[in-house]
């Protein structure tokens, strides 16, 4: 995403008061204090301030700015055949808020991912009422982007509410809850509590199983953060067998990757980006490398693991298109395989190398 | 007692679920002593089910291989119960996932042998592999059996360690009781070959390579059997011969007695009635020393056969009556209906009706104490035979002859016979 300028952020105005019925305040979008200023494209959301206003645009603002016009024009027409167009829309805004604010939490970019999520839960509650259990995802979005930024007392607050609404609805579903014990998991990790921590990512391990299977890449996160638990507990052997685990896993996911994006290669169809979403590849990316990193600071180093991991790098940053970066981890997997004789790897972690070297040294005819 | 308890959890769940959002109104509840109040984990123990609580529980312990492995198993008892069909005993019993006692001996050993793996001690990960597959005895769990005794047997490392040996032995069994004789075979001969290269001792002190070969006699006749059905009997008296020694061997006297037992009727089916009637006279000896009625009468049978084969009627009968009197006085009832059937049919063979009649209804009324239907119904009819034809013997040439008189001398003897007792 490239970086937004301050002239094509979005335009504001000041408020005119005689434009809007008396009595009725104007409270702004982030934090509900009185609103001086609207947005000039939509008229219908309010600021406190122009960096307020700024934020909201980069967070979310940018992408639903005409929607909120029906939504928020209509609000106290009582017409039930509008109403329930109006509800419609406000479900499709949901989705859209959900998925920018994910997206650019796993991007690592809490702040921008505060507005939508704001947005996310307002509108929920909006739609459904307040201490409802639709809620719940909303909450737990919420809680995620503001963990990143560290704001510990309202993830605490946020994740009692939906921890409290998942109690009273039992009969859940298993990704709801998965989703819940994950964000608990996390909170607890910040704060320090790592036995709580465990319990709630053991939790999160089981009902991601439950729902999507054992090898799905939902369960491997859960391994890759219940690892990191047991790191700052400093128990090495339980990270390195849950490590080799979720780098396994990985490495059977990516084999095939790469094998389907060598054909779609032979066909000439340049795809290399739509493989993997950017958001979720950026994820991987992070967790691969941490997992290296630990391997390579442990005093007895699992040369195996080590080529395993790196290999996995490689193959996802050819995948991605960064053949510069696909070529050194390929280097380093293959320094670690050799280091056994007649190790499993080496063979298709050269066969790796040699097509990226094929690849550098053509004058790249494929890629635009 | 469950009522109280469950009424205290919901207390303590509810001031717990409270309590993040009114903390100064928790506190001022919190007059319930210490000891009361219920952890996280217990809390779990009674909120969730059996099957979440333990994969928590592994899981929070960092043993996440013995949670895939305990997540499969229950997966796959759930498929076979629906492939089973209605009313199969499988479903008599509710799902292993709601079995708490199974699932916690599971998590307990898994665990245990997760860890060993991970420090590397390849022979505790077998010992509780083995332990978790002796502990499913009950014949719906076989499969889990199975499963432990195949994990434990099958490693690349340790396999070849004591534990693995003793699972590779259960495995055979298993497989001859299931009746797959070839497996069965393959992993006795595999495991005897592991004990004795290892040469360790059983817990009473024998060594352990013996039981491999009492198991492998057992496979070996049994096996000798099947092919006598199929009427192969170069391969059958091969192996038959193969099972005594292995059971002579092994040293187990009714194991090498129902070998020779095995053995001997090969002898007989294939017309070697001398060498056959050998074997018998050492069974006799055999199990009359272990005291094993059933096997003598077995024997005194098969000694029997044999002596009939060979023409010798006097002697046949002899040890007929003999192994018949040791039925009653053990009260076998259905041993004593079948001998009693066979002297009824050599006696009838021998034209003695008076006599066969005699034992006919005796195994009649054993098979009828025993509730053996098939022997029942054969005993009556065999009976119902003999009685007409040595009824009708003295009037035989009349119904042969077609003559007015005969005929008539039929009906008189008809109207004049009465209801005799004629057995």
């Amino acid at each position: 995403m490239e970086p937004d300028e301050p002239g094509t952020s979005g335009v504001a105005t000041k408020i005119m008061p005689l434009a809007f019925p008396k009595g009725k305040e104007k409270y702004c979008e982030l934090c509900q204090r009185e609103a001086y200023i609207q947005c000039s494209e939509c008229q219908v959301t309010f600021y406190c301030n122009a960096d307020h206003q700024q934020a909201d645009w980069v967070g979310i603002h940018e992408r639903i700015c005409q929607m909120l016009v029906p939504i928020r024009a209509m609000k106290d027409i009582y017409d039930p055949s509008v109403r329930k167009k109006n509800q419609l829309r406000k479900r499709h805004l949901i989705k859209i808020c959900t998925l920018v604010a994910q997206s650019k939490l796993s991007e690592g970019k809490g702040e921008e991912a505060l507005p939508a999520a704001h947005c996310c839960l307002q509108t929920s509650i909006d739609l459904y009422g307040p201490n409802t259990i639709q809620l719940v995802p909303a909450y737990i979005l919420l809680a995620e982007a503001n963990m990143g930024l560290g704001n510990l007392a309202v993830v605490a607050e946020l994740l009692s509410q939906a921890e409290w609404a998942v109690l009273k609805n039992p009969e859940l579903g298993a990704s709801i809850q998965q989703q819940l014990h994950r964000s608990l998991g996390q909170f607890y990790t910040t704060t320090g509590n790592l036995e709580t921590a465990l319990f709630h990512f053991a939790n999160d391990i089981y009902f991601a199983c439950e729902e999507y299977g054992l090898d799905s890449s939902a369960t491997t996160k859960g391994y890759f953060l219940i690892a990191d638990v047991f790191a700052r507990q400093g128990k090495t052997l339980i990270v390195h067998s849950l490590y080799s685990e979720v780098a396994e896993r990985w490495h059977k996911h990516l084999s095939s990757l790469l094998e389907t994006h060598q054909k779609h290669a032979d066909s000439s169809v340049d795809s290399s980006v739509s493989f993997y979403e950017k958001s979720q590849r950026v994820e991987m990316e992070e967790m691969l490398r941490v997992m290296l990193e630990f391997e390579q600071k442990q005093s007895r180093r699992d040369v195996n693991h080590i080529a395993l991991i790196a290999h996995n790098l490689a193959m996802l940053w050819f995948v991605s298109g960064d053949l510069h970066k696909a070529q050194d981890f390929a280097s380093t997997a293959l320094q670690a395989s050799m280091q056994i004789p007649k190790h499993k790897l080496t063979e298709p972690i050269q066969e790796l190398l040699q097509q990226v070297e094929s690849l550098q040294t053509e004058p790249q005819p494929g890629f635009a | 007692m469950i009522r109280i308890v469950s009424a205290k959890i919901l207390t303590r769940l509810y001031y717990l679920c409270t309590s993040r959002m009114k903390q100064v109104e928790t506190f001022r509840n919190r007059k319930v002593s210490d000891s009361s109040i219920l952890s996280r984990k217990e809390i779990a123990m009674f909120r969730n089910t059996p099957k979440q609580y333990m994969c928590v529980e592994m899981l929070q312990d960092g043993y996440h291989r013995s949670f895939s492995e305990l997540f499969i198993l229950l997966r796959s008892d759930l498929e076979q119960r629906a492939n089973a069909p209605p009313k199969s005993p499988r479903l008599q019993e509710p799902p292993l996932e709601e079995q708490r006692e199974k699932l916690e001996t599971i998590r307990l050993h898994l665990s245990r042998a997760e860890k060993a793996e991970r420090d590397g001690s390849w022979t505790a990960v077998c010992e509780e592999r083995l332990h978790l597959g002796r502990y499913f005895t009950d014949p719906m769990d076989i499969w889990l059996s199975f499963h432990f005794y195949h994990s434990c047997a099958d490693r690349v490392f340790g396999g070849r360690s004591k534990a693995a040996t003793e699972a590779r032995f259960h495995l055979a069994e298993l497989y001859r009781q299931q009746g797959d004789l070839v497996e069965a075979r393959d992993q006795a001969e595999r495991a005897l070959k592991q004990a004795e290269d290892g040469g360790w001792l059983d817990p009473e002190g024998r060594p352990l390579r013996l039981w491999g070969c009492r198991e492998l006699g057992e496979i070996y006749s049994l096996l000798g059997e099947a092919y006598l059905a199929a009427k192969q009997y170069d391969t059958a008296t091969m192996l038959l011969q193969l099972g005594s020694k292995m059971a002579i061997e092994g040293g187990d006297q009714s194991v090498k007695a129902e070998s020779f037992f095995r053995e001997g009727m090969g002898l007989q089916s294939s017309g070697d009635h001398q060498a056959a009637k050998e074997l018998f006279n050492t069974c006799v000896e055999l199990f009359g020393s272990l005291q094993d009625v059933k096997g003598l009468v077995k024997s005194y049978k098969a000694i029997a056969k044999s002596l009939q084969s060979e023409g010798n009627i006097e002697e046949c009968i002899e040890t007929l009556e003999k192994s018949a009197d040791l039925c009653q006085s053990s009260d076998l009832q259905e041993r004593l209906a079948d001998i009693s059937l066979t002297l009824g049919c050599i006696y009838s063979d021998v034209n003695r009706p008076l006599k066969s009649c005699e034992y006919f209804l005796q195994s009649y009324k054993a098979a009828c104490t025993a509730r053996e239907v098939l022997l029942q119904h054969k005993a009556q009819v065999k009976l119902g035979y003999t009685c007409a034809h040595s009824l009708i013997k003295t009037h035989i040439s009349e119904m042969k002859t077609p003559s007015l008189s005969s005929v008539n001398q039929l009906v008189d003897w008809k109207e004049t016979r009465g209801h005799q007792n004629f057995c």
